[in-house]
């Protein structure tokens, strides 16, 4: 248990160390702390759950000194770990290594920063630090922290290819449309610390549950809004999802560690954290379930239609935390955190996969310019295989066990049981079909490019494990997330009933209908996209759903248009006045000081005979 | 016996006395002169001190009067020295001439 410190403290040392000397470092050197770090942050994090285990599961905290103490606000570094942070540490620090090590054969020889081996990783730690404050602190303010750092190190990221401006403006729209979220986030902690008078988050949720509970829950349902809407920026959600899929203008591993595994579930971790503030208003937890399930519809609807490979994997993200935020909303808790953690594993396999193919073809991305290719490279087909079962949720993969559970729970829910479930059952259905979509095109067919896989131990090692961790990681997920969250645990459902065997069946078909679609082309695809109906419904989809043009007509365009007539800054004028008169009145009164003694004395005498006036009381 | 002036009258002699000097500080450029009619405002103040002294019958304003001396004794003594100076520099004692001493 005191080894907690030193979860954090790892990555944070592997950054400053790669981050001042990245010029002097060999790569070998920068290779060994930028994953080492996070080795050794794992490890600390695995005696840490076993002790925590050992000790009978009690939350505990770890002080590390108060950060400032001012008029009885003194908010203090404190690490807090239960069972919901200790599973995020896990899937953080685990699934991190994994992909550090991964990262260090992938962009060993990068073409096109190929100076920035160390910067890379020196990121790349300042994220995995980052993103365990968010899950260790132990209130608001840490958390906040946490929160920002994970976006400054996603916007550093996605722009680290900064010679391409494309790139660059993919990080900008990523920071700007997240930090939308992040005011909300804002606004509603400091609403609830206004409300409630302290930042530590299990006190705040004690307190609420005080208040609030029972009585007026108004102020409940506006601070799970404002949640809702920073969990939504950063979780790409719909209506703030638009930045995902430019986001893979990052390198894979980043694509994979950030923007699938870790950060962008930071949105499910806050509403998980904060869960007993949607537990007193239901119509804030409503809210969350109708953002996933519109998000998992329209991702999963956008990733058939996307032809670069990194855009389909990257709706497919927003649809399975859209999948996750759903699980929230209806009440199955634990399932979402358990879900968080398989599709951590499946996702990092399936984005890793997606790399070593990409670096087989010389960063070639287009799904049409790939096919054929389970023969050439044997080791990525087969890891992007498991990953896309356990996506489609096949039985007895990881994805399988925690979507049921979700899909079930859903079910059940009180009021809106069938349209949620059978909103979730489309959506699987889909799921199945742009994945076997993917495979199809990328895998099987007949060959278009040539492809040569050059991957080590350091890379197909890391995809091993994931492959372990995808098929596996469903069987010993229902221990880790037991005990945290307020349904007790993953619920117990019998799989015979006919909602089971629906649910059940609805990935078989995806795949079936995919295989008749795309491997046995029974129904002409190109034919029906290049109908005028089709055509439309195709750029609508690829368009993902009209967002991007509407925040471009809505915002966008008039921010800049604004910006652009506004150029000499009219508040500004404010400030420049206050300077002219400033500078006016210097002019004046320099003009006294002339120099001349008998100026001096008459100032003196006038300003005398004026004092003895005023005091006589003859003026003023 | 002599025949008691009455205060209102040394008193108006002393501002007349005042502003006399007054107008010689700011009209005057000579420094000799300006010195001179600094000693004069010194006087009519010294004067109405003793006025006021003669008319409440205390002492204080007779001691003033020795301090304001002694202050005009002091005054003198530094000021000739600044007028030497200024002599020397300007080879004149216009006063104005100094006026480049301002920051």
């Amino acid at each position: 248990m005191d080894l907690l410190w030193l979860v954090p403290a790892a990555p944070l040392v592997g950054f400053l160390i790669l981050f001042v000397l990245h010029d002097y470092l060999p790569k070998v050197v920068a290779a060994v702390v930028g994953a080492g770090s996070v080795g050794v942050s794992a490890l600390a994090a695995l005696l840490v759950g076993m002790d925590y285990y050992e000790a009978g599961a009690e939350p505990t905290w770890q002080l590390l000194w108060t950060w400032m103490s001012v008029a009885g606000f003194d908010p203090a570094i404190r690490l807090y770990l239960d069972g919901l942070a200790l599973a995020m540490t896990g899937v953080i620090t685990g699934v991190g290594f994994l992909i550090h090590v991964y990262a260090t054969g992938y962009m060993w020889n990068d073409h096109e920063e190929p100076e920035g081996y160390a910067r890379f990783f020196a990121y790349m730690n300042l994220f995995v630090f980052a993103m365990l404050m968010l899950v260790l602190g132990d209130n608001l303010l840490v958390l906040f922290l946490g929160w920002e750092g994970v976006g400054l190190c996603s916007y550093l990221l996605i722009g680290f290819y900064h010679r391409d401006p494309a790139n660059g403006y993919a990080a900008r729209k990523a920071f700007v449309v997240t930090r939308v979220g992040d005011t909300f986030m804002a606004l509603g902690l400091f609403l609830m610390f206004r409300e409630l008078g302290t930042i530590e988050i299990q006190q705040s949720l004690t307190l609420a549950n005080e208040q609030w509970s029972g009585g007026d829950t108004t102020m409940a349902l506006i601070i799970g809004l404002l949640l809702l809407g920073g969990a939504v920026g950063k979780s790409a959600q719909v209506p703030l999802q638009t930045w995902l899929p430019d986001a893979m203008a990052g390198p894979t591993p980043v694509s994979a560690l950030i923007h699938a595994a870790t950060m962008v579930t930071a949105g499910v971790y806050l509403i998980a954290r904060m869960h007993d503030i949607f537990l007193i208003s239901p119509e804030a937890q409503l809210a969350v379930a109708v953002v996933g399930l519109a998000t998992l519809f329209i991702a999963s609807f956008t990733a058939l239609v996307q032809t670069d490979i990194k855009r389909v994997l990257a709706f497919s993200t927003m649809s399975q935390i859209g999948y996750m935020f759903f699980a929230l909303g209806v009440g199955a808790w634990s399932a979402a955190i358990f879900h968080l953690m398989t599709h951590a594993f499946f996702k990092a396999l399936l984005f890793l996969s997606a790399g070593s193919v990409i670096l087989a073809l010389h960063h070639e991305q287009d799904i049409f310019k790939m096919g054929g290719l389970w023969r050439k490279l044997p080791i990525p087909f087969a890891s992007m295989l498991i990953g896309s079962i356990c996506l489609a949720a096949l039985p007895f993969t990881s994805g399988f066990f925690s979507k049921d559970v979700i899909m079930l729970t859903a079910f059940e829910h009180a009021s809106h049981g069938l349209v949620f479930w059978g909103g979730a059952a489309i959506a699987a259905f889909m799921t199945a079909l742009y994945t076997t979509r993917m495979m199809i095109i990328v895998f099987f067919g007949e060959e278009r490019s040539e492809a040569h896989d050059s991957s080590r131990l350091n890379m197909w090692g890391p995809l091993l494990v994931l492959c372990a961790l995808s098929l596996l990681g469903g069987w010993f997920g229902f221990g880790v997330v037991a005990d945290v969250l307020p349904d007790g645990g993953l619920g117990e459902f019998s799989h015979f009933s006919a909602v089971a065997l629906v649910t059940m069946a609805m990935p078989f078909l995806g795949i079936f209908v995919g295989w008749l679609v795309f491997g046995r082309r029974v129904i002409d695809v190109e034919a029906l996209a290049a109908s005028k109906a089709g055509n439309a419904l195709k750029r609508f989809f690829f368009g993902g759903w009209g967002f991007d043009w509407l925040y471009d007509n809505a915002v966008v365009r008039p921010v800049m248009w604004v910006a652009r007539i506004n150029k000499g800054d009219i508040v500004d004028w404010i400030y420049r006045i206050t300077v002219a008169v400033t500078r006016g009145a210097h002019h004046v009164g320099s003009l006294t000081q002339s120099g001349r003694l008998r100026w001096y004395a008459a100032n003196m005498a006038f300003g005398l005979a004026l004092f003895f006036l005023i005091v006589l009381g003859v003026i003023g | 016996m002599p025949v008691a002036v009455p205060i209102e009258h040394v008193l108006a002699l002393a501002g007349l006395l005042f502003l006399l000097g007054l107008i010689g500080v700011l009209v005057r450029r000579n420094v000799m002169f300006l010195l001179m009619s600094l000693e004069v405002m010194m006087n009519a103040a010294s004067l109405a001190f003793v006025a006021a002294g003669a008319r409440w019958a205390a002492p204080d304003g007779q001691i003033m009067f020795m301090f304001i001396l002694a202050l005009a004794a002091a005054e003198v003594a530094v000021a000739l020295g600044i007028v030497v100076q200024l002599a020397r520099r300007f080879e004149s004692l216009d006063v104005d001439n100094a006026d480049e001493m301002y920051g």
